[in-house]
């Protein structure tokens, strides 16, 4: 009979034992990468070397040299760190109101292709096969050339003037390059203070409603009390403080090439916005769908088996678990979006990348210029999904 | 099972090694035939770039070396600027600035054909020249100090002296910068007529607002349609769009007599390289003087004549002045594409601008046009 084989002979070598294997493969992962990414940096920086460019960010704090389109207060002598400042605004502006038009009309839109009435459901479908399988830069494009460089409105030189009824001032202004819209003229930051409190006093009562909910069982009118409770701050403060803000209507300039008053919408801002947010609602439209299916049929039944309406069954039972699955999508959507307004070089809205682009092409260095805009870009990203993500938490499901 | 994963690995150490040994020069195959006059050119006209330590140089070759043993010239150029450089429809280029681009081939290499043309966006241009896409770029490109200095392109002999202007709608009734006020103004992004509006408009103190576009296909509509009230851009783009516009039916239109800056167009080269800029700037400068001696492409040929100054420039007596240009240059460029005036009538004068009486007539006629003997 063979003996067994000794302790000594039954280490594996090195050259095959798994764990250092394992090891060595990643240490050599790493090296392999690192090797690389410094010859692509050698590259770099000896092709800078011999064009004498450097790699400093120093042109962040010289003159811009050119004027921001529809940004009449901007002294073209300012550092290009405010340019790249309007540059966010803008972005902002955009990506903010069409992430808003997005999830409002995508919800509806979505959940009208699940209704029993045949046209509603049928225009829903129509809407979204048409806005999700153009580019969203050929929408925006088009919307841009349909609605005002070929569409019906005239130069603002002889703009539409759609007055209040009742009175000599503008409620709208409608041109091919602006639209004056009624606006907020004063504010001092006391009152936009107070009207900060007023908002942490209704959350306040929020939370007061569903702890006493919770503990007693009273119906909470949680909803109610918030508003009731922001609406009473604001009205007080508006009168503690002796009316600080009014409404400022539209109006043309003396020489009619401007919109003084209430608040101007440049074409490509809302080109953008309207392009962006119609696409974008396309594809909420169909996350929602998709989630809305995804609940399991036995919900819908045992809810009709209550006897709770349809719109009771969607509110209390079938949205609350579809946005559970919805919400890591419609992240990704308005994530998307924000990135999508870089469009807006197409039609000449001063956003982020076409400021950047400008002053690439005027003398600004382009790798640190793009990395400035990588990073715009990264914080606007990284807060949306920090932000989604913490309601997507409290929507999630406690399992073990 | 291990076998392949050892193989794997050892796969990626050798191609750890390959990637360290070959560093990071990339530049031309060695050991190509060169022509017999390059020795004097690399010493003559080679001069070390300023660099620092630690960048790979390569090793006497210049751009001009490169460009002979690739054996075409890649050339920056625009693709629609009528006069300029335009695409036509069956896929060629042509152009003042795209003549220009054949001459510097049939210069450096003797076939005027021997060009691949890269049409560029304004915005792009000069990150194409840093990064090699391009040898030389002739894209109605004004010569300033920044593009000289900040973007590392040296700009060469002025090929066309225009000045920056601004068009309306004639029905408007414009006729000064003041009328325009608080407009809008398009322009072209990236481009030296954005920075001169807004510094003419500041130094008046006359606030405008520009609408900034990438190209002129999508500017064309914003101007026609009113979203702008004007246009501005070089004085000869605008005499060309007049005449597009007029011609396709649209609005009259009025160029307004001031001239709002100085655009010194001219052709431009990456910085550090001075045997290629001097062999760009003399092929060109040859079709002026070609213009200078009364010779074009008809009877360039066929002199007859004993003005040694003649003789040299068409190198019969086999005159070198060690530039690493064929000695007969001056004739294959002339015969292919003519002479600064013969470019000039073919395509700026379409377009509605006449060479006498302009910045761009012969210095003996008044204008600037005055090219270094060739000697």
């Amino acid at each position: 009979m063979t003996t067994p084989p000794s302790p000594l002979s039954t280490r594996v070598p090195l050259w095959r034992d798994v764990r250092v294997l394992r090891v060595v493969g990643q240490v050599l992962a790493v090296a392999v990468a690192f090797l690389v990414l410094r010859w692509l940096l050698g590259n770099l920086t000896s092709n800078l070397d011999r064009l004498n460019l450097g790699l400093d960010f120093g042109f962040l704090s010289r003159p811009t040299q050119f004027q921001v389109p529809y940004h009449s207060t901007f002294n073209p002598r300012a550092p290009v760190a405010d340019m790249v400042l309007v540059g966010i605004k803008n972005t902002f502006l955009a990506g903010f109101s069409g992430i808003v038009i997005a999830l409002t009309v995508g919800l509806m839109v979505g959940v009208s292709r699940l209704s029993q009435n045949w046209l509603v459901a049928r225009l829903a479908t129509v809407f979204v096969e048409f806005f999700r399988n153009i580019p969203p830069l050929v929408i925006i494009i088009f919307f841009a050339a349909a609605v005002f460089t070929f569409g019906p409105f005239p130069n603002l030189r002889e703009a539409i003037l759609v007055s209040a009824p009742g009175s000599s001032s503008n409620l709208v202004i409608l041109s091919n390059d602006q639209w004056g819209i009624p606006g907020f003229a004063g504010g001092s930051p006391l009152f936009t203070g107070l009207i900060g409190l007023g908002l942490i006093l209704a959350a306040a009562g929020w939370l007061w409603r569903t702890r006493l909910n919770e503990r007693t069982g009273r119906p909470h009118h949680r909803l109610a009390w918030f508003l009731g409770i922001l609406i009473a701050s604001v009205i007080i403060s508006y009168l503690a403080l002796g009316r600080p803000v009014s409404m400022s209507w539209p109006a043309q300039s003396e020489n009619r090439r401007l919109i003084v008053g209430g608040f101007a919408l440049n074409w490509g801002f809302m080109s953008v916005t309207a392009g962006l947010g119609l696409y974008t609602a396309s594809h909420v439209a169909e996350i929602i769908r998709g989630s809305i299916l995804a609940v399991p049929k036995g919900q819908n039944e045992a809810s009709t088996a209550l006897a709770l309406s349809g719109f009771q069954r969607y509110r209390f039972v079938v949205l609350p678990q579809a946005l559970r699955i919805a919400i890591p999508p419609i992240i990704n959507q308005c994530l998307n979006l924000v990135k999508n307004t870089s469009l807006g070089t197409a039609v000449a809205y001063a956003e982020i990348a076409a400021l950047t682009q400008t002053s690439i092409g005027n003398g600004r260095p382009a790798l640190q210029s793009l990395i400035v805009m990588m990073a715009v870009y990264l914080m606007f990203s990284l807060s949306i999904s920090l932000l989604l993500n913490l309601v997507n938490q409290r929507f999630q499901l406690v399992t073990r | 099972m291990k076998t392949t994963r050892l193989l794997a690995v050892l796969t990626a150490l050798m191609l750890v090694l390959a990637a360290c040994t070959t560093g990071g020069d990339t530049t031309t195959t060695s050991g190509s035939e060169e022509p017999a006059g390059e020795e004097t050119t690399t010493t003559a006209g080679g001069d070390e770039p300023t660099t620092t330590a630690g960048a790979p140089e390569p090793s006497g070759e210049g751009l001009l070396e490169t460009v002979q043993a690739r054996g075409n010239v890649l050339c920056g150029v625009n693709d629609v600027l009528p006069g300029f450089g335009v695409v036509n429809e069956d896929g060629t280029f042509s152009g003042f600035d795209v003549d220009l681009c054949r001459a510097v081939a049939a210069g450096v290499l003797g076939d005027p054909e021997a060009v691949e043309f890269v049409p560029l966006v304004a915005d792009a241009r000069f990150t194409a020249l840093q990064s090699g896409e391009i040898d030389v770029l002739i894209r109605n490109t004004t010569w300033t100090a920044t593009r000289d200095g900040q973007e590392g392109a040296t700009f060469l002999f002025t090929t066309f002296y225009d000045g920056q202007g601004m068009m309306v709608p004639a029905s408007t009734g414009f006729t000064t910068l003041e009328d325009l006020a608080d407009a809008n103004i398009c322009v072209l992004s990236g481009t030296t007529t954005e920075l001169n509006l807004t510094a003419v408009f500041g130094a008046r103190g006359i606030p405008f607002n520009p609408q900034v576009f990438a190209d002129n296909e999508q500017l064309r509509p914003a101007y026609e349609s009113g979203q702008c009230e004007a246009w501005t851009s070089d004085a000869s783009q605008l005499a060309a769009l007049k005449a597009t516009i007029e011609a396709e039916g649209g609005e009259e239109q009025f160029i307004m007599a001031e001239i709002i800056s100085k655009e010194p167009l001219g052709p431009a080269v990456r910085d550090g390289d001075s045997s290629w800029a001097q062999a760009v700037e003399w092929s060109i400068m040859a079709t002026v003087q070609a213009w200078e001696f009364g010779l074009d492409s008809t009877n360039i040929g066929s002199y007859s004549g004993t003005d040694p100054n003649v003789l040299n420039f068409l190198g019969t007596d086999g005159f070198d002045p060690g530039l690493g240009l064929a000695t007969d240059f001056a004739i294959t460029i002339i015969e292919s594409v003519g002479n600064y005036q013969e470019m000039y009538e073919r395509n700026i004068v379409p377009i509605g601008l006449q060479l006498e009486g302009s910045p761009n007539d012969l210095w003996t006629n008044g204008g600037l046009m005055y090219v270094p003997p060739y000697r």
